[in-house]
């Protein structure tokens, strides 16, 4: 019996790491996963007034609550402003690269598709979120997905008819081209050693400042046209390093999303659905 | 074991899986998370022996890699062989301890961590062992905490197998 249930199993894993998108497989996860949708979103309802609670005791302790009040007015009025700003630049470059073709876009040519957090990671081992909503909602793979604040949380890696699996920014082989919003130094943001944030591929020559937003690059050529939409608040510069045996700056960055405390987010689906 | 006893085993994982990946894996307490299925699925074992342990593990794993859009199998390999080891800990000579649910957890709780780890490993996956290895301490406490009252319920539902039932002699008439 034991080794039966073994080797259905490994023929499970070796089945789902081949094809992890597609397959019978696949939409047996999906229906599966379906199915167990609404218990999940059952098991969350029946938690919610002890985790609110539980919330609201430790808000009294530390005046958390209008704290976080402050924060997120904070975040409202900073992303408004990396907005604008965002926008002042690109106006700036169509004024000056005016015979050029426009590459950067703003996710104007998105719609958003808001989601409830339905699974969290399970361990040190998963980098990812099942949220409660999927391909019939137009979500597809590769879809980026902001928090409420607007910065970037992932990208969708996984879609099934209700549900969609978002791979988080902090996942090991999650990859970001990312701008200096103060600057215009361009990098690839990653997870680095211990789980932080850095901005890589940063020569040293470039200059980088403790407290620099980054955000996304988005498309520098219309060909080859990125994943992320331009201008997504990515986290803020922590600290700069240059060690001379390194060709590229040691950016840490510190992500504006706060991954442990996602209960809904946003997915960026694109209006022109061939893009 | 009775019908009614696994139409109870299996809605006990169901729930703990349910829980485990709704509610129990947001409590982040030093880098662990408790592990409701994995203590359940321990006192199951123990309880109801190998087979029992193995299938139990098998299916509930199976559970939690559907509802986490998780690669399929994988939890189920791992727990799978958890619950089979205990339940033949539980067969032999963990059987009337009153230790033996602590001492099951703890030792699980580091070896399905350790598991986990390895097969990430193996199939090239995110696999960070410094993490593990930090909240392996963290996380056998939680589960241990758990042990106590998971471990009573699991006995309440199912009635422990009496020793008659579990073992076959040989009566020489004559």
């Amino acid at each position: 019996m034991i080794v039966v249930l073994v080797v259905v199993a490994l023929t499970l894993i070796t089945i789902s790491f081949r094809s992890p998108t597609a397959g019978a497989l696949h939409d047996a996860q999906g229906v599966g996963s379906t199915v167990l949708r609404p218990f999940q979103i059952a098991a969350t309802r029946v938690a919610q007034p002890f985790r609110d609670g539980y919330d609201y005791l430790s808000s009294l302790k530390s005046a958390k609550a209008e704290n976080a009040k402050l924060k997120q007015q904070y975040r409202q009025v900073r992303a408004e402003a990396i907005r604008n700003h965002a926008l002042y630049l690109q106006a700036l470059q169509v004024e000056k690269l005016a015979h050029f073709e426009q590459g950067q876009t703003y996710p104007s040519g998105f719609r958003h598709v808001n989601a409830a957090v339905i699974s969290y990671p399970t361990g040190p081992f998963t980098h990812s979120l099942v949220i409660r909503a999927g391909s019939s909602s137009g979500i597809r793979r590769n879809s980026p997905v902001v928090g409420g604040d607007g910065s970037l949380v992932g990208i969708i890696s996984n879609v099934f008819p209700h549900t969609a699996d978002v791979r988080l920014l902090t996942d090991p082989n999650s990859f970001v081209p990312a701008t200096d919003l103060h600057t215009g130094v361009r990098g690839g943001v990653h997870t680095g050693t211990g789980g932080t944030l850095i901005l890589d591929q940063v020569l040293k020559q470039n200059v980088v400042k403790k407290g620099d937003v980054i955000v996304t690059s988005g498309t520098r050529n219309a060909r080859y046209p990125d994943l992320y939409p331009y201008g997504i608040p990515i986290g803020r510069v922590d600290s700069v390093h240059a060690r001379d045996t390194e060709t590229f700056l040691e950016v840490q960055v510190q992500p504006f999303t706060n991954f442990g405390a996602l209960d809904a987010v946003a997915v960026l689906v694109p209006k022109n659905p061939r893009r | 074991m009775t019908f009614l006893d696994g139409v109870k085993a299996a809605a006990l994982l169901f729930v703990a899986a349910i829980a485990q990946v709704s509610i129990f894996s947001q409590l982040h307490v030093f880098g662990a998370v408790p592990d409701v299925l994995l203590v359940s699925l321990v006192s199951l074992a123990l309880l109801r022996g190998s087979i029992v342990g193995a299938v139990g593990g098998f299916f509930a794993g199976l559970l939690v890699d559907t509802a986490t859009l998780g690669t399929m199998g994988l939890t189920a390999l791992v727990l799978t062989l958890a619950g089979y080891w205990i339940g033949r800990y539980g067969e032999t000579t963990g059987r009337d301890r009153a230790h033996a649910p602590f001492l099951s957890v703890a030792v699980v709780t580091v070896v399905y961590q350790l598991g986990l780890l390895v097969v990430h490993f193996v199939l090239g996956e995110s696999a960070p062992g410094g993490a593990v290895v930090r909240s392996l301490i963290p996380a056998v406490a939680l589960n241990l905490i758990l042990t106590a009252p998971i471990y009573a319920l699991v006995r309440r539902l199912l009635r422990p197998v009496e020793r008659d039932e579990l073992t076959t002699e040989v009566q020489l008439l004559g």
